[in-house]
């Protein structure tokens, strides 16, 4: 056991755990944020994405250690009464099916955003590598360039539309 | 029961139109309501909530609707929420009748043990259960008659209040009004004089050209807030006092047996309480007579070992460690996807099976030309992103469990029947669910959850599956090989289809057997048979169950007749549904159309058309007929990529468009994975495949460009359900456009195993 202190959505937060405990289930089993989800334990489909000091990583994959002194943010720390842009446009769209993944879409989307204001198709397809098994990347695509073009007045085109009729 | 029988009988389960009475009475200071089955009063008038044979509280029902003092509608919802808006759509059917302000209503999941207090609850227009029919037409009276009877009550009340009658009081958005006095008074405000209320008859639903919501509005998902800031809770996220957590490992070959492990290796790792064996030959059994919904075949435990620890990680390491020895039992056999598909072979090579549909005469046919092919599915794995788990707390007598299923029912029974105990003393709480595709629905996982705590009493015990664990521990796609042989004469008209589908695992022949192309004589001489050709593999629904398959096989087969009878695919399929429900040839027509269907395109580039219907491909204007174009560029390599779907459907009417496009969207993107990407392998009766590594599902740059268009809608009076029949026209509208492309015929998916290389 390892007593590890870091920054958690804006509050510090002391931990007795053993080191090697990935942040996903520390977070969830030792801090009971379930927010933070368990899809694959291998880093590939990104349902536990979470910021790292600001930067979206996959929990799964990080040792609690490894987070010593630094500032998490998780879905439920995205923002204080769940009213950022992409969670507004999110229930505003009706992006979600099942939900399970869109935690962690948000999270590496808001981090998209933070890095690239105005992301083209080809940006959001490299960098929303997450796995949703009910088909709702139309919609995730659709929410993020909206939301670029509600915080950035994107000069860029409206993207073509991916749906008609939707 | 055999799997087909118990199938079928899923599909033709329908709602018994029983007979109801709408019972209300205040609860909180507010107004509560109550379908009521007529029969549960039988025999005993005053008697509303009768005793069940074997015991247990008969007042304890949470009532279907209740309206509280600060306008609050809170709807209790007898179906899971799978994703696809099934509780949104039950409360804005009640919303609609009711007049109540949308922003007030609130939806919590009924409790299955109503059921047993109250015996006939669920069949009274609410199921609970998510598969079949358990969302479509059937149910909406019994919801709009819900909203409309209390609606009246609250009408009624007012009028009492204001010394009016009662035909001069409105009710609109959660207020009611008197018009020439100018009065009003909030639901909230009369609710509870409104459960005092006596109607002589429960009023008339309004007719559909009245609706104010359905059909006319769109609202999100009523979920959608708390999924979005992580408040939602799935069965993953169930959290209890002192709860300890499971990791478990069944036999990699399915039936197989757990032969030797070494519990003193791991007991001492950190965190280790237990290790505990899931053997099959110690379920209890149910001491009543059960009633699960799809009967308990399939659901049968795995045999197996979990580690219970603290915490997750600390078991699923114990777990890693534990030296096991398995008794890989029969399975083995199936050496390979090779295997399969060499007997598979054998069983088609004389057409012998079962016929199921018999027209005019194929012996007597001398077709010009024959057209022969044979097209495989494999084993697919639903993937739902939410790993299997569940919570149980076991004690001497009594079962509480928190699940994520797809069927309430199903998972009651099964639990009563792993644990032993009474039903009275079972309760279960459905949670959201994670993904279901037809994977949550027959309750293994259930079992294996109870079986564990069962032996670790005492104490809530949450057991997950891995990721791997889920992916090897599946109840698949049923495994499927088509062989067609088909007639056709000088002009290259389709005088004759000899068929045979050989499954193995759970067999429905939902848009084979009953292929429109056959059912109304457009194809004058039919023998369409099926066989069975058993495995070890678990298997069941996924998506459409085995229509999935079905629309590739008859899709492929009649394009490969178009294309030997020199007709434009197209074209020819309009010759063959002449005389069917037109809603198949507009959907053929606006598709092709919307996709600019003719013009040309350069080689390596192809259109493809399919059109399939989920769930009466048989008969005219029922189900949801669906067809797909795709256009694919294949690299001189042999690179697929799949550049637009342009997709048309008639589902006759629909309730909640933007709701309807989302399902069609997700349909045709799990069609789009199933058929571009997905088939497990076998390796000595296991499935190699663990994580997404190998198991490759499309994400976001896989997308093409999809465009879902209305305009085939026919406006014929039925809302069939639409979420499953999307996933059949993608696969062949795609192999087509492969053959358009390139030449090359696919007739095996997943198209990444196929060289679509050409020069």
């Amino acid at each position: 056991m390892t007593s590890i202190s870091f920054t958690l959505n804006g509050q510090p937060q002391s931990l007795d755990i053993d080191p090697g405990t990935p942040l996903l289930w520390a977070l969830r089993d030792h801090l009971g944020l379930t927010g933070t989800k368990f899809g694959c334990g291998a880093g590939l489909c990104g349902a536990c994405t979470v910021h790292f000091n600001g930067a979206a990583v996959r929990s799964c994959q990080l040792p609690v250690a490894a987070v010593g002194g630094a500032n998490i943010t998780t879905i439920e720390g995205l923002s204080e009464s769940g009213d950022h842009i992409l969670q507004q446009l999110w229930v505003e769209l009706n992006v979600p099916q099942c939900g399970y993944c869109q935690a962690g879409m948000l999270m590496a989307a808001a981090d998209l955003l933070k890095r690239v204001p105005n992301p083209s198709d080809e940006d959001i397809d490299v960098q929303m590598s997450n796995i949703c098994r009910c088909g709702t990347y139309p919609r995730i695509r659709t929410a993020i360039q909206q939301a670029a073009r509600t915080l950035h007045g994107s000069e860029q085109q409206k993207p073509e539309q991916q749906e008609q009729g939707v | 029961m055999k799997p087909e029988h118990r199938v079928q009988g899923i599909m033709n389960r329908k709602l018994s139109r029983r007979a109801f009475l709408v019972s209300a009475s205040t609860v909180a200071g507010g107004l509560s309501l109550q379908l009521l089955p007529v029969n549960a009063l039988a025999g005993n008038p005053s008697a509303s909530q009768p005793t069940p044979a074997w015991g247990g509280s008969s007042d304890e029902l949470s009532p279907w609707l209740r309206i509280l003092p600060d306008d609050t509608v809170i709807v209790s919802v007898p179906t899971p929420e799978i994703g696809n808006g099934a509780t949104t759509q039950h409360a804005l059917n009640i919303a609609e009748e009711l007049e109540c302000a949308w922003d007030k209503v609130k939806v919590e999941f009924a409790s299955y043990s109503r059921e047993l207090r109250q015996p006939g609850s669920y069949a009274v227009g609410l199921q609970p259960f998510f598969g079949g029919h358990s969302t479509d037409h059937d149910r909406m009276p019994y919801t709009l008659q819900l909203g409309a009877s209390a609606r009246e009550r609250l009408k009624h009340a007012a009028a009492a209040r204001w010394q009016v009658p009662v035909a001069e009081v409105t009710a609109r958005d959660s207020v009611l009004r008197h018009e020439s006095s100018g009065r009003s008074l909030r639901f909230g405000e009369v609710a509870a004089e409104a459960a005092g209320v006596q109607l002589e008859v429960e009023p008339s639903i309004k007719a559909q050209s009245q609706w104010r919501k359905l059909g006319k509005t769109q609202p999100h998902k009523l979920q959608l807030p708390d999924i979005v800031t992580g408040k939602a809770v799935y069965g993953m996220d169930v959290t209890l006092p002192g709860m300890v957590h499971a990791a478990l490992l069944q036999c990699p070959v399915q039936g197989g047996l757990l032969k030797n492990h070494e519990p003193d290796a791991v007991l001492s790792m950190p965190g280790v309480k237990a290790v505990v064996v899931i053997d099959p030959a110690k379920t209890p059994g149910s001491p009543v007579q059960a009633d699960p919904t799809f009967g308990f075949e399939g659901s049968e435990l795995r045999s197996g070992v979990a580690v219970i620890a603290e915490h997750y990680w600390q078991a699923k390491r114990a777990l890693d460690a534990l030296p096991v020895e398995w008794d890989l039992g029969l399975g083995r056999f199936w050496a390979s996807n090779e295997k399969l598909a060499e007997r598979q072979d054998q069983v088609l090579a004389n057409m012998a099976g079962d016929p199921l549909t018999k027209a005019g005469d194929i012996s007597k046919v001398r077709p010009a030309q024959t057209v022969e092919a044979t097209y495989r599915t494999p084993l697919c794995e639903h993937a739902t992103m939410e790993p299997l788990n569940g919570t149980a707390l076991y004690t001497a007598d009594s079962l509480e469990f928190w699940h994520a299923t797809q069927d309430m029912q199903q998972a009651f029974w099964v639990a009563v029947d792993e644990s032993g105990l009474d039903p009275a003393k079972v309760n279960f709480h459905q949670t959201l669910v994670g993904g279901g595709f037809g994977r949550r629905v027959i309750g293994d996982d259930v079992r294996t959850v109870v079986a564990i705590a069962r032996q670790y009493p005492g104490v809530p015990v949450k057991v997950i599956w891995s990721r791997e664990e889920t992916t090897r521990q599946g109840a698949y796609r049923t495994p499927l090989a088509a062989r067609y042989r088909a007639g056709l004469d000088e002009q290259g008209t389709l005088v004759s289809l000899q068929g045979e589908t050989c499954f193995s695992g759970m067999a429905l022949n939902l848009g084979y057997a009953d292929m429109a192309y056959a059912a109304d004589g457009g194809i004058p001489n039919v023998r369409l048979s099926t066989s069975n050709l058993p495995t070890h593999f678990y298997t069941g629904a996924y998506r459409g169950p085995c229509y999935n398959s079905h629309a590739f096989t008859v899709e492929s087969i009649i394009d490969e007749c178009a294309v030997a009878a020199g007709a434009d695919p197209l074209q020819y399929r309009l010759a063959l549904l002449e005389h069917w429900d037109p809603a198949w040839s507009a959907c053929l027509r606006i598709a092709a159309e919307k996709a600019g269907w003719g013009q040309p395109l350069p080689k390596g580039q192809g259109r493809g058309i399919a059109i399939s219907n989920w769930p009466h491909s048989g008969s005219r204007q029922r189900g949801a007929t669906v067809c797909a174009v795709a256009r694919v560029e294949v690299s001189k390599a042999g690179q697929l990529q799949v550049q637009q779907i342009d997709f048309t459907f008639d589902c006759g009417r629909i309730v909640n468009r933007d709701a309807v496009a989302q399902q069609i969207q997700g349909g045709i993107i799990y069609g789009l994975s199933m058929s571009l990407s997905e088939g497990l392998t076998i390796v000595d009766g296991a499935v190699k495949e663990g994580n997404f590594d190998s198991l490759p599902l499309l994400k976001m740059a896989d997308m093409p460009r999809i465009n879902i268009h209305f305009e085939a809608l026919s406006g014929h009076d039925r809302f069939a359900i639409i979420g499953e029949a999307p996933v059949g026209p993608i696969g062949p509208a795609i192999a087509n456009a492969i053959y358009q492309a390139t030449g090359k015929r696919v007739r095996s998916t997943p198209f990444r195993h196929e060289d679509l290389s050409w020069s």
